[in-house]
Order: C-alpha cells, then sequence, then structure tokens
C-alpha cells in the first residue's frame, strides 16, 4: 500500500467517521442542553428571533464596524474563500463525486480558484497576525487557537502545492493533513463552523421571545 | 494438396522458355535503372538555363547572393522572416537574446546571488559571535512608550509571513537546480519544485498588496532628514560616539524604501511573468521602443531575480537586528511598545518628542498602541 492509498484509503475513512461523528455527537449534546423554562409570557416570536439573531450577526454593528475592520475583512475573507475552494474547486468536486456523493458540480475555472485561494490566505494570515499582535486577542487565545489556524494553513498550502496534481506525493500530503484536521475539528474552536448558528440563534431566540430587537 | 505441375499448372517447354525471357529482360531493366539513377550529371549536349553564378553569387541563386552559412548565422543571431499566422514571434526562428539572458541567470545572478545571499549570513554570524546581543544601554527602565499601532504591526507581518514564503520557494526554484537537484535527486528534487512554483506564483500577488499597503502605513517618518546624514556618516554609532536619529533611522528608512521599490519592482515583474501575454501586449509598446516580447520578458525575469536576491540579502540583517541582534527592538513589533531607554538610546529625537507617553503600565501603552495612540 502506498501512502496515498494509505491517506485516501483507511486514514480518510477513520478521519471523516471521526469527524461525522465527532460533530454530530457535539451539536445534538448542544440541542438535548436545552435551556430553562421562561415562565413569562412570550413578547415575541423566539423562532423569528433565531433567524433574526443569525443574520443581524453577518453584519457588523456600526459602532464597532472602524475598530474591527481588520476583523471583518480577514473573516469574511478568509471564510469565504475557503468555503469557496473547499465547495468549488475542481480537485474537491471530483473528489466528493468519487468517493462521498456519487455525483458533482461544476467547478470553478482555474483563475477562480486561483482569487479564492488567495482571498482564504490573506484573511487566514491577517487573521492570525491580528490574534498575535492585538493585546486583548493575544491574552484570550490559547494554544487550541494557534493549532486551528496553522492546521488549517498547513492544509490550505499543501492543497495549492499540489495544484498541479501532477505528483502523487504532495497530493497524499495535502490528504494526510486534511485527514488530520478533520480528527482534530470536533475537539478544537474548529468546531465553531458547525456551531455557530446555534449560539447566535440562541441569543437572538432569547431576544426575540422577550420582544427585543436583535 | 500436391500441385499437378503437369496438370492443371502445368508448363510445356514453351512457357518456361518463356518465363525465362521475362525474368532476363527484368533484371536487365533494374539493371539499367540503377545505373541511370546513379548518375545526376546531365548529359554532356544536354540544353540548361542556369546561369553559371558570377561575382560571388551562390550557384542557383535562390537566395540571391547569401550563402547557407550567412543565412544561417542571421537566423542566429535572431534575423526575422514573414509569416502569415498571427503569431508574429513565429517569424523569429532563434531569439538569440535569450542565450544572453541563460549566460547571464546561470552564470552570473545564481552564482554571485547565492554568494550574497551566503556572504550576508557569514557575516551577520561572525557578527554575533564577536559582538554579541548589542543591550540596552543602563538596562531596562521598566517604562514603555507606544511605537507601532496594531495596523501597522498586522501589515508588517503580513508582509513578513508572504515575504517569507515567497523568499523559500523563490529560492528553491532559483537555486534549486544549482545546488538541491545534485543532492535530492531528479524525482525529490521535481516534487519540491513543483511545490515550489505553485505556491510562489500564489502567494506572489500578495506581496503587491501587503508592499502597497506598507507604503501608506510606514511613508510618514520615513522621509530623509538632515540628521540622517550624520547618522550615516557615524555608521549609526559604531565609528564611535551618539547618532541621533527621529522616529526611523537612517538605516531603517533605506531598508523601507529599499523594500518598496524592490518588492514594487518584484511584483510587477513576477505578475508580468505570470500573465506575460498581457504584459507583452501592455507593457511591450511602452518601452524599449519596439522591443519584443520575449526579450521584455528575459529582462523582466532578470530584474525579478537581482531584486529579490538583493532584498533577500538584506532582510536578513534586518531580521537580525530585529530580533537576536538588539535587545528591545522586537518587542516594539511584537506588543506595540519599547521600553523607554531603548528609545532614548536609538531613537533619541522621537523619544523626546514621546516622552509623555512613558509609563509604567505597560497594558495600558499596549492598548493605546493598539489603537493607535503612537
Amino acid at each position: 500500500m502506498t501512502f496515498l492509498e494509505f491517506t485516501e484509503g483507511p486514514m480518510w475513512y477513520v478521519a471523516a467517521t471521526v469527524f461525522v461523528v465527532g460533530v454530530l455527537w457535539k451539536v445534538i449534546g448542544l440541542v438535548r442542553i436545552g435551556h430553562k423554562p421562561d415562565i413569562a409570557p412570550p413578547k415575541g416570536s423566539a423562532a423569528g428571533g433565531f433567524l433574526a439573531g443569525n443574520i443581524r450577526h453577518f453584519f457588523p454593528r456600526g459602532l464597532f464596524a472602524e475598530r474591527t475592520w481588520m476583523h471583518i475583512v480577514g473573516g469574511y475573507g478568509f471564510h469565504l474563500g475557503l468555503f469557496v475552494l473547499l465547495v468549488f474547486a475542481a480537485p474537491h468536486v471530483a473528489f466528493i463525486q468519487e468517493r462521498i456523493l456519487g455525483f458533482g458540480w461544476p467547478a470553478l475555472p482555474r483563475w477562480g480558484f486561483i482569487v479564492a485561494a488567495e482571498v482564504a490566505f490573506a484573511g487566514l494570515i491577517l487573521l492570525w497576525v491580528r490574534r498575535i499582535s492585538d493585546p486583548v486577542m493575544r491574552l484570550i487565545s490559547d494554544w487550541d487557537d494557534h493549532v486551528g489556524s496553522w492546521l488549517t494553513f498547513i492544509v490550505m498550502l499543501t492543497g495549492c502545492l499540489a495544484l498541479q496534481e501532477a505528483n502523487d506525493a504532495l497530493r497524499a500530503l495535502h490528504i494526510f493533513f486534511v485527514n488530520g484536521w478533520l480528527i482534530y475539528f470536533p475537539f478544537s474552536r474548529l468546531m465553531h463552523a458547525a456551531t455557530f448558528f446555534l449560539s447566535r440563534g440562541y441569543t437572538g431566540a432569547t431576544y426575540g421571545r422577550k420582544g427585543m430587537t436583535v | 494438396m500436391m500441385l499437378d505441375i503437369h496438370g492443371k499448372f502445368g508448363a510445356g517447354p514453351a512457357r518456361v522458355a518463356a518465363a525465362l525471357l521475362l525474368a532476363f529482360a527484368m533484371v536487365l531493366a533494374i539493371a539499367l535503372g540503377a545505373h541511370a539513377q546513379s548518375s545526376v550529371r546531365p548529359p554532356s549536349n544536354a540544353v540548361t538555363n542556369v546561369t553559371k553564378p558570377v561575382g560571388g553569387e551562390v550557384p542557383g541563386n535562390a537566395l540571391g547572393a547569401t550563402s547557407d552559412g550567412e543565412v544561417w548565422g542571421a537566423i542566429r543571431h535572431g534575423e526575422s522572416g514573414k509569416v502569415t499566422i498571427p503569431d508574429g514571434y513565429a517569424a523569429t526562428l532563434i531569439q538569440s537574446q535569450g542565450q544572453d539572458w541563460r549566460l547571464l541567470r546561470d552564470n552570473f545572478i545564481i552564482n554571485y546571488g547565492a554568494m550574497l545571499i551566503l556572504a550576508v549570513i557569514v557575516i551577520l554570524m561572525a557578527y554575533f559571535a564577536i559582538r554579541g546581543r548589542i543591550p540596552i544601554s543602563g538596562g531596562r527602565s521598566g517604562k514603555v512608550i507606544p511605537r507601532f499601532s496594531l495596523s501597522e504591526r498586522v501589515v508588517h507581518w503580513f508582509t513578513a509571513s508572504v515575504f517569507v514564503l515567497l523568499a523559500i520557494s523563490g529560492v528553491i526554484l532559483l537555486f534549486g537546480r544549482e545546488f538541491l537537484l545534485p543532492v535530492m535527486g531528479p524525482e525529490a528534487f521535481g516534487l519540491v519544485a513543483s511545490a515550489a512554483m505553485q505556491g510562489h506564483n500564489l502567494f506572489g500577488p500578495l506581496f503587491l498588496v501587503a508592499i502597497v499597503a506598507m507604503f501608506f502605513l510606514f511613508v510618514r517618518g520615513n522621509g530623509y532628514k538632515l540628521v540622517d546624514l550624520a547618522w550615516a556618516i557615524k555608521a549609526g554609532g559604531l565609528l564611535g560616539g551618539h547618532a541621533s536619529s527621529g522616529r526611523y533611522n537612517f538605516g531603517e528608512k533605506s531598508w523601507f524604501w529599499l523594500a518598496i521599490i524592490g518588492g514594487l519592482a518584484i511584483s510587477t515583474s513576477g505578475l508580468s511573468m505570470l500573465f506575460p501575454d498581457f504584459a507583452v501586449e501592455t507593457v511591450a509598446p511602452l518601452v524599449g521602443g519596439g522591443m519584443a516580447g520575449r526579450e521584455l520578458l528575459q529582462w523582466v525575469n532578470i530584474i525579478h531575480a537581482v531584486s529579490a536576491v538583493v532584498l533577500i540579502a538584506v532582510s536578513l540583517g534586518h531580521v537580525y537586528l530585529g530580533t537576536i541582534g538588539m535587545e528591545g527592538a522586537l518587542e516594539g513589533m511584537t506588543r506595540g511598545t519599547v521600553d523607554e531607554n531603548w528609545a532614548r538610546e536609538h531613537h533619541d529625537l522621537w523619544h523626546a518628542e514621546h516622552e509623555g507617553a512613558s509609563t509604567e503600565d505597560v497594558a495600558m501603552a499596549e492598548a493605546k498602541a493598539a489603537h493607535g495612540e503612537v
């Protein structure tokens, strides 16, 4: 068995299983916690508040927009760029079609991939540099934040280094780090990608039930 | 089944004689034909319209008075012909400047570039071994002054991160064939070179964004003043005596302008190589008065490599002084604040202006620096 066969075979299945089971376990666990019964009569819709809370958080508040421009630009750049790469990069579409879903969709042209990768890398570097430079961010960051950032960076970097798709070793290296990322995901703050809508929605639902504008 | 040659396929003496005669005739015809082909000379009485060459003309006069040697010599030196296809460069069979470019790159840039970078590393190591880390005179004061805002620090580290990635991948691409290939072998080097090329091409455009941001954030205070001349004459205090400086000293200002100009040269030349057709169509008509596209790209390649080698070499000195070479320098870029004694020693004029911001409350000073109160 070659290294590539190992990373795309047994290691991939283990990593994917850990990822799916771990994420479901945590999300279901969070939902099952529930909340204390609110005996006050509702003044608005909790469901509407859940939705509004999620939507409202996509837009920076005017009061903070100027001071958090780095967070906004870096955050949107990185997350949108990564999403586009993950879902629309041609090698990923082919992998999803062949190994996961059995069907695919139109992939990005090469120039689109390059633009998305540039934006994602710029955003990630900006966010991490801010994390180590801002005194408050530095104070609230721990090793988990740095490992998550660096692991994501290495996954993206090895993916781009293998872009020529001419070398099995580079592809295997990328898949190896992807597997590591998938295994690390449920046990780290990378989980925010699967739980952010719950926390935003919870706040929004609480406010919505009290009739407050989110 | 036995063939009955005397029956259905049989032949009488007359038929055998005819067959032998036919075979003889064929052999004779082949022999005469071969003899005729072996001679290209026209018969002595043949009439021809070919005139004898006169005055240095080439026999046949198909190419005028130019010999084959002269024709190929002209082609070798870049003489163009005519083509009817859209690609005008196809009219030039041999782009002679390509050989000059190859020799310049292989014999000059790679050899001397490697020597320059190695020399800087050796000098810095020797300097550190002799001088050691330059301490803060009088030790730390316990007070700090905000020096770099969060935006300045983020842009600095963003630029540095991209520069390091580009420098590593660029060094592999420029020097790898010469120095890594013999050590790693073709397969391993092919893998590394392929990865380096993809990474280099990907991170290249980000460097242009970083350099432009760097310019706008750091240009304040980086204009040369008369005090910088005195600093340069005293070599920053190395030749004795105190060398005054404002927010940035002569060395830092020179590094800033070198990084900006060199960075722009690297970025624009790199983008030209990433998008050669665009560069040739838009830039070639503007420079060099009809410089051919390939020649332009060869110059671009040389500019890219030379700028990169110089910037890498000088950046090593910058990194050295900013980290292990000098006590108190790095924290300005990590925490945004510097020790007051360090400020007084290295940037006395700037310190005099900001002495009032000096405080023992390090957390408050860092918060002020982050908010741009520098």
